[in-house]
């Protein structure tokens, strides 16, 4: 991996506390932590419902929490707003809308308007950033197509320069590889991990854990709505916690560049009849 | 891709001042292009052709550019705020309210004929205050699906109650046959004087709504990784709309067809989706073909007047089916 660049920053990105968010009489985040920094990559993992999302929706100031403290750079969360938290930090959703006759540039160019007044035109600055953003993330050579005519990893690759274009030092990502083939699936690590080399803080909710032990700088287990560990991948990602968590015999494990994930699909031997 | 979208501007200011000019000559009677310059001008003599201009004609000239603009510009905010190409002023509830409150002044109270405007107006907007007030109560407030489903069964109440009015009073159907089927009158300018205030709410809510819509284009989420807040832009949006759509239903009658199809036909036509492109352009499709409409309706059997609706229909239909055959 990659030494990441370090900053001089002494406070965090974003430091979360005790995040708990209701919906209606429903708990379903008990207490979470979550801290970002300059220049590092943190996968949050957990099996499905677990609440990876909803912490990242939280954190971001996209769902409403009624506990927790959340800061932003050391502001509060609950002081920012609008273009104030769009500076801070920028979203890629898990399954943005494709729009019909919206083209690749119309799209990033979207992207820009927090650094835009009402009604204020992009200056040659704001042009610049929507190209670099586009350089940076590949879709340049398809900058006139319509977003409706592109495959699932350029689709993916447009919402990451949208969220680019934003310039945020914080960018997050909800399971941006979930509906990915393998080769559109390594373009978008292999961006995000380079991103946050050139010093962003990369949050990436993540399914697939040898991908996230591959890119991360630290790891967050998820599990029934409460973080239940945070780490270096492989540590974190022990054999016991896959069972605790996962409920299921497997292991992470790497060499050199590559990581795999070994699962004994049909359980211990012996034991597939009481699997639940 | 810039050629394409000047060439329809182009097409379409070309389309307003031939409509504007066709609205003011053509009519029962047919006035030369110079006396109406004239009379625009104030230079013309007193006299008939002066008074048919400046009275009748001009203010039936202003009353179709602006219940035009407003429903091309409320089908574009709603299209936009709602994610839905079938919005219309029909989905949040306007048109069923006003339709209702003409039919009840109209049919049950024929001696407030005066009152039409208002009551079209009041019902419209009070039918789009219900629509909002379910959509925006109970979990996950202001979600299109509730917003559209609201809407579907509030103009579904309204509907109800003007066929109820028309069952109840058959034989004073024919009198409210002309609104529903969408018109306008050459009543002067009182009602304009009346809505106009509405017209200008809606309008300039639409200008400040240009960058939001195209943020909410991207889904919630990216609008609101952008500091958008998308509830709050889908209710603004609605509140112009609504404000519009009643305001055009009150002088015009029932015309939500051109509330639908404009902006599909601008979006079409033009190759962009970008509001601050086609919230104006299909303000100027939607007065281009009002005027065109209702010079014909009054044109084609003068001197009876045809109402406009099913003109428009006629124009604008194959038009739009054109469009959307090239479109694929």
């Amino acid at each position: 991996m990659a030494e990441p660049r370090t900053t001089a920053s002494l406070t965090p990105a974003l430091e979360a506390r005790d995040v708990r968010v209701e919906i209606g009489d429903k708990t379903i985040l008990h207490t979470a932590d979550l801290t970002l920094e300059a220049g590092k990559l943190v996968a949050v993992v957990g099996p499905n419902g677990a609440g990876k999302s909803t912490l990242a929706r939280a954190v971001a100031g996209m769902q409403k929490t009624a506990a927790g403290a959340v800061h932003w750079m050391g502001d509060d969360l609950a002081k920012l707003r609008g273009r104030k938290l769009a500076l801070r930090r920028a979203f890629v959703p898990q399954r943005a809308r494709v729009p019909d006759g919206v083209t690749v540039t119309e799209a990033v160019r979207i992207g820009r308007s927090p650094h835009l007044k009402p009604l204020q035109r992009a200056t040659r600055r704001d042009n610049a950033a929507i190209e670099r953003a586009m350089e940076r993330t590949g879709v340049t050579k398809f900058a006139d197509r319509k977003l409706t005519t592109l495959s699932g990893g350029e689709l993916q690759r447009v919402q990451i320069a949208v969220a680019l274009v934003q310039e945020a030092p914080v960018l997050m990502a909800d399971e941006p590889t979930s509906h990915l083939d393998l080769g559109a699936t390594v373009a978008v690590a292999k961006l995000l991990r380079s991103l946050a080399d050139e010093g962003l803080a990369v949050l990436l909710v993540a399914h697939d854990l040898s991908l996230a032990a591959a890119v991360a700088d630290t790891v967050v287990v998820m599990s029934q709505g409460r973080t239940v560990a945070a780490g270096p991948p492989l540590e974190t990602l022990s054999h016991e916690r896959l069972d605790e968590v996962w409920g299921v015999d497997a292991s992470v494990q790497a060499s050199g560049h590559h990581t795999a994930l070994h699962v004994a699909w049909l359980g211990r031997a012996g034991d597939h009849d009481n699997a639940s | 891709m810039i050629v394409r979208r000047t060439a329809v501007v182009v097409v379409v200011v070309i389309a307003v001042v031939a409509g504007i000019v066709a609205s003011l000559a053509l009519g029962a009677v047919d006035i030369p292009l110079s006396t109406v310059i004239d009379a625009l001008t104030g230079k013309a003599d007193p006299g008939p052709l002066r008074q048919i201009v400046l009275d009748l004609r001009l203010p039936r000239t202003v009353e179709a550019i602006a219940v035009g603009a407003a429903l091309g510009v409320a089908g574009a905010l709603l299209q936009g705020a709602l994610g839905n190409p079938l919005a219309s002023p029909d989905v949040i509830g306007v048109t069923g309210g006003a339709g209702f409150g003409a039919v009840l002044i109209l049919i049950v109270f024929p001696g407030s004929v005066a009152l039409l405007p208002v009551g079209a107006l009041f019902f419209g907007l009070l039918a789009a205050g219900l629509v909002f007030a379910i959509a925006w109560a109970g979990p996950n407030p202001g979600g299109t699906g509730r917003l559209i489903l609201a809407g579907i069964a509030i103009a579904a109440l309204f509907g109800a109650g003007m066929t109820s009015i028309m069952v109840a009073y058959p034989d004073r159907v024919q009198s409210a046959l002309f609104f529903i089927a969408g018109g306008l009158t050459s009543d002067g300018w009182s009602d304009l004087k009346v809505v106009w205030p509405y017209f200008a709410v809606g309008f300039v809510l639409a200008i400040g709504l240009t960058r939001p819509l195209d943020r909410l284009a991207l889904g919630d989420d990216v609008a609101e990784s952008l500091g958008a807040r998308p509830r709050a832009i889908r209710l603004i949006a609605g509140v112009g709309a609504a404000l519009l759509a009643a305001a055009a239903a009150s002088l015009a009658g029932l015309l939500g067809f051109l509330g639908l199809v404009v902006p599909h036909a601008v979006r079409l036509a033009s190759g962009t989706s970008s509001h601050t492109y086609v919230l104006p352009v299909s303000a100027l499709g939607g007065s281009a073909l009002l005027l065109a409409g209702d010079t014909l309706a009054r044109t084609v059997r003068a001197p009876i007047e045809l109402p406009v609706g099913p003109f428009m229909v006629v124009i604008g239909v194959p038009l739009f089916l054109f469009l959307l055959r090239r479109a694929v």
